[in-house]
């Protein structure tokens, strides 16, 4: 179960990646009759014995760390979130307490909601932001090369930099209000990084400018990858360029849509370098996230106990929220690919 | 040929290697977190002063507190400790010597006499089985009101003594365009102004009860009602640009006139200093206002990690030795900003606010700990700063409310 799972998302997020370097090159023709071939090769149904037992040898030290290293950290970290222990780990039972704390502490709450908050906005930012672009730049606009530069350039600074530009940016005293103020428009408002009630919003816009030019790539890959016959009979047809992009592209990139989908939501869980840098969890607790409340309690406050048992509750959340799609998204491919 | 070579010369890398463990007997590494430069020249007069005694110092700066500290441990559980290493005394100290990680020096702190010189409250918090595991070398304080003097005189006011003298000063301060209180809204810098607010309601008797046994009743009580209705009513003496801002950035506010107050530890003189501004002149230095005299100390300290069994290598004990030496302590302090941890030293080098401080503290009575680093428990200390910086930060949050939080989760995290 497990393992046809990493194998289907595997082929999911292949596809678009690899003929991103055709569409980045010329899209010669045959590359695209190729892969078209690829899709449609029906797989072979005999199983070959010998090259797989050889593959899984290969595997066993990639199976170990997994299993050392993911499992085996998990399972560590929840007997750990099971005691007391504050700087050390210490093993001395004490039952759920730490989780009966980590439910009354007004931060944990706060750091779930906006997870989520900012989960919805940031994975949907990027998807609808990422999506637009890429068939903006579809459409055949001057300088092609160019856009996509631009619109990938974010990518190749860290968080911890794109946060420290939107501080700046973003700041009160010094960024975009006070400019716009400067420039006699002096009833301008932009301070929304030092309002608790909408500081995690900063977050979302930060977080889509770094990584819209990412999702752009995939989409734009995905929408090389169409095959341009639909378009043609479209055309005879007289059907809107928007309808055939609504109804008849977007379907067909599912598995485009489903890559950018668990690639954001894995940077939505972990996000905790744009946090430190952008707000720093403030004004107060206001922005803060899961992973910087775990770290502040295991690294400063040497609450151990208490960041395990929020690093394990994120956990479950991550679990209970992705893998209904995950199940859903496999489903459907499996029973698609039968036929 | 090259393989030979390559061999010799990995030879010869290992017998360095081995020299150098002969020379180990006078080598100490010290693991710290000093990285700005007043930091590095302080630490640059320890080292000095050690290495003229012979012994050899190996630097490993960690930028951070919370890093170096989690480094320092990690490496002490890896195997691997670092000699000397800098820690806060306290809880968490405690808990590696519990676990046989620390070396004491106690022979060396009772040849210099340490339980005299230093203040009792540091002494107890250093301490671990009756024996020293650390050696604290300096005192800051956290309850200093910075000031622009030139724009009080501006506004016509005089240095405020009371925080109902305060709000009057700031009101009228407001009204003519000057930004109050320079403010770094970050949760620490929030509750170093929350403390000495409580100090100065409350008074010290007050706050050292409060802190010392964490009870529900004075948590509750009418008193601590009262600051958090004085902490509320200094909400609007802030710039709209404060949450997020470093200290020094609010210290360079007051030092340039936009602001006039700034309520910081005392090593925001050493930012006054880089201004060119000599402390006590253009920029004044008083305690926050209050109903007594009191200083709230925190502590910078070096603890030992168990080389050799739970007593101090020579090595260590010669950093100890050398740390606490009368002409280490004011060369450190005076550029470090803080003051000597040892009480006996001469006062007469130090600047205006210095000896304020030392004046001060020679009456135990005005000795009070910081919640930030060993007054309390780190996760009660954390939990304070969290209830501190979401009610000063949430407008609408009315005191009774702001009071009830901080008392729930002070119960929660003790």
């Amino acid at each position: 179960m497990c393992k046809s799972a990493a194998e289907t998302t595997d082929v999911g997020a292949a596809a678009p990646l690899e003929t991103s370097e055709y569409v980045m090159a010329e899209p010669a023709p045959d590359a695209l009759q190729r892969s078209d071939e690829r899709t449609i090769t029906p797989p072979s149904g005999k199983r070959r014995w010998r090259p797989q037992w050889s593959a899984g040898v290969a595997l066993i030290p990639a199976m170990t760390i997994t299993i050392v290293c993911f499992y085996g950290f998990i399972i560590w970290t929840f007997v750990i979130s099971l005691t007391r222990s504050r700087l050390l780990p210490v093993y001395k039972f004490t039952g759920f307490d730490q989780y009966v704390r980590l439910f009354a502490n007004e931060r944990w709450w706060t750091a779930m909601q906006n997870l989520a908050i900012h989960g919805f906005l940031f994975i949907g930012g990027c998807v609808v932001f990422g999506y637009l672009l890429a068939i903006l730049i579809d459409r055949g606009v001057k300088a092609e090369g160019m856009f996509r530069t631009i619109f990938m350039l974010p990518l190749s600074m860290s968080f911890i930099v794109t946060g420290v530009i939107w501080q700046w940016v973003m700041n009160p005293g010094l960024g975009l209000q006070e400019a716009v103020r400067a420039l006699g428009w002096t009833g301008f408002e932009f301070n929304w990084i030092v309002r608790p009630d909408r500081a995690i919003y900063t977050l979302a816009i930060a977080g889509i400018w770094q990584q819209v030019g990412l999702c752009m790539a995939l989409f734009l890959a995905g929408l090389r990858n169409v095959d341009p016959n639909i378009w043609k009979a479209s055309r005879v047809d007289g059907i809107p360029a928007w309808r055939v992009y609504l109804h008849i592209i977007t379907p067909m990139m599912r598995t485009v849509f489903f890559t950018v989908f668990i690639l954001m939501s894995a940077i939505v869980m972990k996000a905790f370098d744009l946090v430190v840098a952008l707000t720093g969890g403030g004004p107060g607790f206001s922005s803060d996230l899961p992973a910087r409340f775990v770290v502040d309690h295991i690294l400063n406050r040497q609450e151990l106990g208490l960041g395990a048992a929020g690093a394990f509750v994120l956990l479950c959340t991550v679990i209970a929220v992705i893998s209904p799609y995950i199940y859903f998204e496999l489903k459907k491919e499996r029973s698609g690919r039968g036929h | 040929m090259k393989k030979f070579s390559k061999i010799a010369a990995s030879v010869a890398f290992l017998s360095v290697g081995v020299s150098a463990g002969a020379l180990h007997a006078q080598t100490a590494e010290v693991l710290h977190w000093w990285t700005s430069g007043s930091e590095q020249a302080a630490l640059g007069e320890i080292r000095k002063a050690f290495e003229a005694k012979g012994g050899t110092w190996v630097d490993t700066p960690i930028a951070g507190g919370g890093n170096a500290r989690a480094a320092a441990v990690n490496r002490m559980l890896g195997g691997d400790p670092a000699a000397v290493f800098q820690f806060s005394i306290g809880q968490q100290l405690r808990e590696l010597a519990d676990q046989g990680l620390l070396a004491n020096v106690g022979d060396v702190a009772a040849a210099e006499n340490w339980d005299e010189k230093l203040p009792p409250l540091i002494v107890k918090a250093a301490k671990y089985d009756g024996n020293y595991i650390a050696a604290p070398i300096n005192i800051h304080g956290e309850n200093w009101m910075f000031y622009n003097t030139s724009v009080l005189e501006t506004a016509g006011i005089a240095v405020p003594e009371t925080w109902d003298d305060f709000i009057a000063a700031a009101e009228k301060l407001k009204s003519a365009g000057v930004i109050p209180i320079a403010l770094g809204g970050q949760p620490w810098q929030e509750r170093i102004m929350f403390n000495s607010v409580l100090l100065g309601v409350a008074g010290r008797e007050f706050y050292a009860e409060l802190y010392s046994t964490l009870d529900d009743d004075l948590l509750k009580s009418d008193t601590m009602r009262k600051v958090f209705e004085t902490f509320a009513a200094l909400r609007p003496f802030v710039d709209e640009a404060s949450p997020g801002r470093n200290w020094n950035e609010a210290t360079n506010m007051v030092a340039k006139g936009d602001a006039a107050f700034q309520f910081m530890g005392d090593w925001a003189k050493g930012e006054i200093i880089a201004a060119g501004i000599e402390p006590g002149t253009t920029v004044g230095c008083d305690f926050a206002p209050a109903i007594d005299t009191a200083y709230i100390m925190t502590v910078d300290a070096f603890a030992f990690s168990a080389l050799d069994g739970e007593d101090a290598t020579p090595v260590q004990a010669l950093m100890a030795q050398v740390m606490l030496e009368p002409d280490v302590q004011i060369a450190f302090n005076k550029k470090k900003g803080s003051i000597p941890a040892r009480l006996d030293v001469p006062a007469d080098s130090f600047d205006v606010c210095a000896q304020t401080a030392i004046k001060t503290l020679q009456d135990k009575e005005t000795h009070l700990v910081s919640t930030g680093l060993f007054g309390v428990p780190s996760a009660v200390s954390g939990a304070i700063d969290d209830s501190i910086s979401n009610f000063w930060n949430s407008a609408d949050m009315s005191p009774e409310e702001g009071q009830a939080q901080f008392q729930q989760a002070i119960s929660y995290a003790k």
